[in-house]
């Protein structure tokens, strides 16, 4: 895991308008690594994910991307295909079926023939368990089987790194298992993750580090164990144990 | 009884000159929709274009004075009769460069350009009610806005807006009449020359009544079939079986694997 960083955060800002909702971030993602990203609502994880995608212009600071910054480069377009993103929302693509969202931005992006597209998307969508339903709209899938179909969307891009933004927080209780299931085997084949989540058992239980944010800054940041079980800060613990009763 | 012979005799000695005016009030319609919608679109895709922080200066001034070009053409079509447009440049390009237009291509133009503000509105209308996350995803999967637009978010504006379109082009129909100020052989300019002609307005207004009807009616069913297959089957095949299932509710649920 001691490879070079794929993602490398530094000095990063972001405000809207009068509010400061990241003040100074800085932190690494290793190839091959789970991290994931705690704290309570409002604490600026999604806005930190969504930085790191690009979907919000920080305000200052730098995105490292293997070694270069993507913050002054021109072309983004390269960028953001190679670092996918799941969405609490789902967001799949309403007016294609299902097979078509896992090809559509290889076809178009990734400028990939259409016959190996299909066999690729074909391949994550059997290994998230959605292969029966390429034929299938979104609007006839479950939230599950949707966040399933996004998350082979976004494997099929073939990206460096994936980010997850509450991937399960829009779902009803008994679809979030399924959910899990399907990111755990991604993160023990060796994917480099990062994810938002409030699924605190599958943030210990599958991560490498954990970052704990509060107010728009890294308070911890440790292996699962360091943060769990000898949290440092007070705010640490508070925000732990009111997670944990739930 | 003598209502019904005029009309007939209007039909037989007028009829092939207001099946001429209907076609041309058809073309108007079609070619005013479709041009329109055509405008309709770039615009809508030009004013959604994502202006960042991180835009060269030049490019931003550039893009904010053509937005403002836009908006006045739109605000200007959108503000003045078509009457008055027709009239204005009909004969301000006869007063202007002592040319006289074709007058069918004029009509063409006019009724063009008047439909694409309004549809360069409906089409902004309804780019911005296609869900937010909708774009996103599309950016996150790297694509351009072009690319975005084309493939995920035009389709589903287009879809939503098919009521307000299909309404435009009935308009387009009935409205092509006032073209007739500029000496535009359609549908109704045909029927007040046989009034005309004939000195019998109720029957020479009665057949461009029911033609119009017809039309309209028929458009607004031929609409409304398209916009039921654009929406697609509400089932499908369940993929390596053949059977089709039947509200896609009974998988909803459905374990897989």
């Amino acid at each position: 895991m001691d490879q070079k960083p794929v993602i490398q955060i530094q000095n990063l800002k972001k405000s809207f308008g009068q509010r400061e909702v990241l003040k100074d971030i800085n932190f690494d993602v290793h190839k091959g690594e789970v991290v994931c990203i705690i704290g309570s609502s409002g604490s600026g994880k999604s806005t930190l994910l969504r930085c790191i995608n690009l979907l919000e212009t920080p305000t200052a600071g730098a995105i490292l991307y293997n070694g270069s910054n993507i913050l002054s480069s021109g072309n983004t377009h390269k960028y953001c295909a190679k670092v996918g993103m799941v969405f609490q929302q789902f967001n799949l693509f309403n007016n294609l079926n299902v097979l078509e969202n896992c090809v559509v931005g290889q076809v178009k992006v990734l400028k990939q023939n259409r016959k190996e597209a299909e066999e690729r998307a074909k391949r994550y969508l059997e290994q998230v368990g959605m292969l029966q339903f390429i034929n299938a709209r979104p609007r006839q899938l479950s939230g599950g089987q949707k966040q399933r179909v996004a998350i082979a969307r976004a494997l099929a891009m073939e990206p460096d790194a994936l980010l997850f933004d509450e991937p399960t927080s829009a779902l009803d209780p008994e679809m979030v298992g399924e959910v899990l299931k399907v990111m755990k085997s991604l993160a023990e084949s060796g994917l480099t993750m990062l994810v938002v989540t409030h699924e605190m058992g599958f943030a210990r239980d599958i991560s490498d580090r954990i970052v704990f944010m509060d107010g728009g800054i890294i308070l911890e940041d440790g292996t699962p164990d360091e943060i769990f079980n000898h949290p440092k800060h007070e705010r640490t613990k508070a925000f732990l144990t009111r997670a944990m009763d739930k | 009884m003598e209502f019904w012979s005029w009309v007939s005799r209007i039909l037989e000695q007028y009829g092939s000159l207001i099946l001429e005016g209907t076609g041309i009030t058809v073309l108007l319609a079609i070619v005013g929709t479709a041009i329109g919608f055509a405008i309709g679109l770039l615009i809508g895709i030009y004013k959604t274009i994502p202006i960042k922080s991180s835009t060269p200066m030049p490019l931003k001034i550039l893009y904010k004075i053509f937005n403002f070009l836009l908006s006045a053409y739109i605000e200007l079509f959108r503000s003045t009769p078509m009457m008055v447009q027709a009239m204005v440049i009909f004969y301000g390009v006869a007063y202007a460069f002592g040319i006289t237009l074709n007058r069918l291509i004029a009509g063409l133009f006019i009724i063009s350009i008047n439909t694409g503000a309004y549809m360069a509105e409906i089409v902004r209308g309804g780019i911005i009610s296609v869900d937010k996350g909708q774009a996103e995803a599309t950016h996150s999967i790297g694509m351009t806005h072009l690319q975005s637009m084309s493939y995920i978010i035009l389709p589903q504006a287009i879809r939503n807006i098919m009521p307000a379109v299909g309404n435009q082009f009935i308009i387009n129909i009935k409205d092509s009449c006032v073209l007739s100020v500029i000496g535009v052989s359609e549908l109704f300019f045909v029927s007040k020359s046989a009034a005309g002609a004939t000195f019998q307005f109720f029957p020479a207004f009665f057949i461009p009544c029911v033609i119009y009807f017809v039309l309209c009616f028929s458009i607004t069913q031929i609409l409304r079939y398209l916009e039921r297959r654009m929406d697609g089957a509400d089932t499908y095949t369940i993929y390596g079986t053949e059977p089709v299932i039947n509200g896609a509710d009974t998988l909803k649920r459905g374990d897989v694997k």
